[in-house]
């Protein structure tokens, strides 16, 4: 902690406990933040972080502890978002909440409309408010009256900002607001946040990239399995400390680890040295030809525009892209779950364009969904149900037209084994929903791996994991991978990407704008790619 | 097939329900001066056929038909199990939809076209005339041809239903009750037209007997039960066969819970949703079917009664599950049954039963909304865990 200042915190929150069921969320979580900081709020998937910060907002009560404000104490009139907003609180969500069909001023005023005699809208005044803020933040450019569905990813989350400026937040809270933007949107929002600091409003911030909080924060709380791990000033740490402190390093009380780890790429797993380095050079005939694919959504717009794409054996090609450039489209094009307007799929050089989904599987195709809770599992099936799922014809999984759920929980209990799956002895029989997010993961990347596919079409296979389930989902793949598989792996953690892909696809606005070697791609240049800074291309 | 501990929860919660909605109906009897407990004894005595060791009332011969064997009316207990054999049909008709997340509303009608086509088929080798003939089929062909019948144009009708659905996006609720009045109207039309009644004297809408070979016999004389019953009871078994031992069940139950991942597994959920609602349709059908081959013998206005959505009621209490409704097919037919004999014994009218069943239904639905009112913690855990 910085004892030297006077502690004049904007924000205080101690002893705060917080329970699920099941889970202890928080526990005697203390947090304190000076006022005017930029202050980063670090910890695995899991660790509390969410939670404290939806607790500031009103959202959970907390079980127990106290929290105050710039030195009052507000325990007992923080019910709801609504009182937060009172109090000069203002959030981010990870999910925006902006309502598509309205402009960025209505989605601004909603819930706060300043009105006249009669409840008449006074907008002159609102849109002058806005005007102003818009200016503060540096984002004049934004048209108040444009729909909210039309603004970018990164726009949308400037919007949520300025509503909550609008609203006389002086705190901000936003959580893992990066999660979704390319790495110069990124910067840009981190300007604006600097910016914003500099004029005086707190800004706390919720991320496990420590990267950003190395090159932004003042100051830095650490969780770990919803306790206090430690506080630091970000002046006088290292990444390699924090992530120790992150992940479960003994400190001793000078704050340095107990049992010494490597360096820090060591621990994080392959940052630095990929694993594509390290490969046979891929050879042989293609696996996968995308030729000119185009798919459209449901109202007729283009989503995929004409992408073409080459997978080898044994060969895993990451695709890259800011949120929503059309990869899950793509992804769902190969599965046969959107349908192909214009161009054709082969698989192994026999096209597989107009083949039903179920066919697609038959024939060698495995998919790891992006979305785990909707697409992936059904939450309220038993854990044998769930993984035998899209097997349940096939006789050597215990399918067929009649069933025979012995025979299937016995597989489901070998993969449990296989596959470390945390749960108890009746496991496979309990419904999935009790599983936590890692272990729920593995079911879903065993049932794909385990049918011994030719291709993986892989979405986001660690999105929401620790570091622990994450390296397991990697070594996974990998094994599969040398054993023949080959793997499109769409994902928006770029680092992912670069750490695992031989090749890497970028996809901008639908299309696929280039196809680069790993050995050959920076961060920096697959960015440029990602925001359209660079057009034209190989592929497109 | 499968007791777990959450049907075992269900049926403590089912019973629950049960006797909350007595306690209400007693306090709403006592209000209106009657005596709860003289009603319920009345309601049971209807129910099992059972009698107390008092004198009988010569009103209540009505009810006492047939031989007594001691205390124990054979008769009254074979029409509280005849009353359970259409609601453990729709029961199972609108939990196996259920299951497949679908909210089927149109048993009526499909019940209804199922009775109508079974007044047709069965009615092959009638001559129309007063009197049943015994008719040109064997009676061993006759009877499964018609029960046949009447399970394919229910079937038919639900399956309509579900392509609107799967192909037209068609909410199945709107499109069954919409499917309710044009098979209700357009049996009537059959039955005041082309094929009424040729009898001369007769003004009411129905359709000639059918043919003798067609009939279901009582098992207990002059009583309602017929082996259509057995038929229940083994279609309990088979829908639960279906759910929990067949790949097409494990697909309906995919579809139910989460359609998405049904899809994404590969399933081809707008043929299941269509399959699902063509044997809900069927099941629908045969219950109708049954109406007309052991009971009235002809088409007759009204045959479906209420069972259609009495059979709502079933499959809520009974848990969507198969043999948590014969539990609760068995309840609702013994209560409406029961309750016949009540309004002769002790002039409340019958139709507290509705009033009992409705309770029930509300119950067993505000647990329903309790369990989905809790979803946002759900989502709370969730958002946690994502964090």
């Amino acid at each position: 902690m910085n004892a030297n200042s006077p502690p004049e915190y904007a924000v205080r929150m101690e002893n705060i406990t917080k329970r699920f069921p099941g889970v202890v969320a928080n526990q005697q979580v203390a947090l304190r933040v000076q006022a005017g900081a930029f202050h980063a709020v670090i910890g695995e998937n899991g660790a509390g972080k969410s939670t404290l910060l939806n607790i500031l907002y009103g959202r959970y009560q907390p079980d127990s502890g106290r929290v105050f404000l710039h030195g009052q104490e507000v325990t007992q009139s923080l019910h709801s978002p609504a009182d937060a907003i009172r109090n000069g609180v203002g959030m981010v969500s990870q999910h925006y909440a902006l309502i598509p069909a309205l402009t960025v001023l209505e989605n601004v005023l909603l819930g706060a409309e300043p009105t006249g005699f009669g409840g008449v809208l006074k907008c002159r005044a609102a849109i002058t408010r806005i005007h102003e803020l818009a200016n503060q933040l540096q984002i004049a450019s934004l048209d108040v009256n444009q729909r909210a569905d039309t603004l970018s990813i990164a726009a949308q989350q400037k919007v949520e900002i300025l509503k909550a400026l609008y609203r006389g937040a002086n705190i901000l809270l936003l959580d893992e607001p990066t999660a979704t933007l390319a790495p110069q949107e990124a910067e840009s929002l981190f300007t604006l946040l600097r910016n914003l600091v500099e004029k005086g409003t707190t800004v706390l911030f919720v991320t496990h990239k420590l990267r950003e909080v190395m090159a932004h924060s003042h100051a830095v709380t650490v969780l770990r399995a919803g306790q206090n791990a430690g506080d630091f000033i970000t002046a006088e740490t290292n990444e390699a400390e924090l992530l120790h402190c992150m992940i479960g390093a003994r400190l001793n009380s000078a704050g340095q680890p107990l049992i010494p780890f490597g360096d820090v790429t060591e621990t994080e797993g392959y940052a630095g040295d990929t694993w594509a380095a390290t490969r046979p050079a891929v050879s042989g005939s293609p696996l996968l030809q995308i030729e000119g694919v185009t798919v459209r959504n449901s109202r007729r717009v283009e989503v995929v525009k004409s992408a073409t794409l080459e997978l080898m054996h044994g060969e895993i090609v990451g695709v890259a892209g800011v949120d929503g450039s059309g990869q899950r489209d793509l992804a769902e094009a190969i599965l046969g779950l959107q349908t192909v307007s214009i161009g054709k799929i082969f698989l192994e050089g026999s096209e597989i364009t107009d083949d039903t989904v179920a066919q697609r599987y038959q024939k060698g195709v495995a998919y790891i969904p992006e979305d785990r809770h909707r697409s992936g599992m059904i939450l309220d099936f038993s854990v044998t149900e769930n993984y035998t799922l899209g097997h349940h014809r096939e006789a050597n999984w215990g399918g067929g037209t009649l069933i025979h759920p012995p025979i299937m929980t016995a597989h489901t209990v070998a993969m449990i084994q296989q596959y470390d799956v945390r749960i108890s002895e009746l496991g496979a029989l309990i419904p999935a929903r009790s599983l936590s997010g890692g272990n729920q993961q593995k079911i879903v990347v065993a049932r794909a791996i385990q049918s011994a596919p030719k291709l993986l079409v892989a979405c986001q296979p660690t999105r929401g994991l620790d570091v622990e389930a994450a390296r397991f989902v990697y070594r996974t793949l990998e094994q599969a991978r040398r054993e023949g598989l080959g793997i499109l792996l769409f994902s928006l953690d770029l680092e992912e990407i670069l750490q695992l892909s031989d090749r890497v696809a970028v996809m901008f606005n639908g299309k696929i704008v280039t196809v680069l070697p790993t050995a050959q791609a920076t961060p920096e240049e697959i960015g440029a790619w990602m925001t359209g800074a660079k057009a034209g291309g190989t592929e497109a | 097939m499968k007791l777990s501990l959450n049907s075992q929860s269900n049926l403590f919660r089912a019973v629950l329900s049960i006797l909350a909605g007595f306690i209400i109906v007693g306090v709403l009897l006592k209000m209106s001066g009657y005596s709860p407990l003289q009603c319920y004894q009345a309601l049971a005595e209807g129910a099992t056929g059972i009698r107390s060791g008092k004198p009988i009332n010569l009103s209540d011969r009505g009810f006492y038909i047939g031989s007594w064997q001691g205390n124990f009316s054979p008769y009254t207990f074979a029409q509280t199990l005849a009353t359970i054999t259409p609601l453990l049909f729709c029961g199972l008709a609108i939990a196996l939809g259920l299951r497949a997340g679908l909210f089927n509303i149109g048993a009526l009608g499909q019940m209804t076209l199922g009775a109508m086509t079974a007044a047709f088929v069965g009615a092959i080798g009638a001559n129309g005339s007063l009197k049943p003939v015994a008719g040109s089929l064997p009676h061993w062909a006759h009877v499964p041809l018609t029960l046949l019948a009447g399970a394919v144009a229910g079937g038919l009708w639900g399956a309509l239903a579900g392509y609107l659905k799967a192909k037209r996006g068609v909410h199945e609720v709107l499109s069954t009750i919409m499917l309710n009045y044009i098979a209700i109207n357009l049996a009537n039309y059959l039955a005041m037209h082309n094929l009424k009644d040729p009898n001369p004297s007769n003004m009411a809408a129905q359709t000639g007997l059918i043919a003798k070979s067609a009939w279901l016999t009582p098992i207990v004389a002059q009583s309602s039960l017929t082996v259509g019953l057995l038929l229940a009871v083994a279609a309990a078994v088979g829908v639960a066969f279906l759910l929990w031992r067949t790949a097409l069940g494990y697909e309906i139950r995919a579809v139910g819970l989460g359609a998405e991942a049904a899809r994404t597994a590969g399933i081809p959920v707008s043929k299941i949703l269509i399959k699902t609602m063509a044997m809900s349709g069927a099941l629908a059908g045969v219950a109708g079917a049954l109406e007309v081959m052991g009971i009235h013998h002809r088409f007759v206005q009204g045959t479906a009664g209420d069972y259609g959505f009495d059979g709502i009621a079933v499959a809520l209490l009974g848990g969507s599950h198969p043999f948590g409704i014969v539990l609760s097919a068995s309840f609702f037919g013994a209560l409406g049954n029961g309750a016949n004999f009540m309004q002769i014994q002790t002039d409340v009218p019958k139709t507290i039963a509705v009033v009992v069943q409705a309770i029930i239904v509300l119950l067993v639905g505000l647990r329903f909304r309790r369990a989905e009112s809790k979803k946002p913690l759900v989502l709370a855990e969730e958002g946690w865990k994502d964090g």
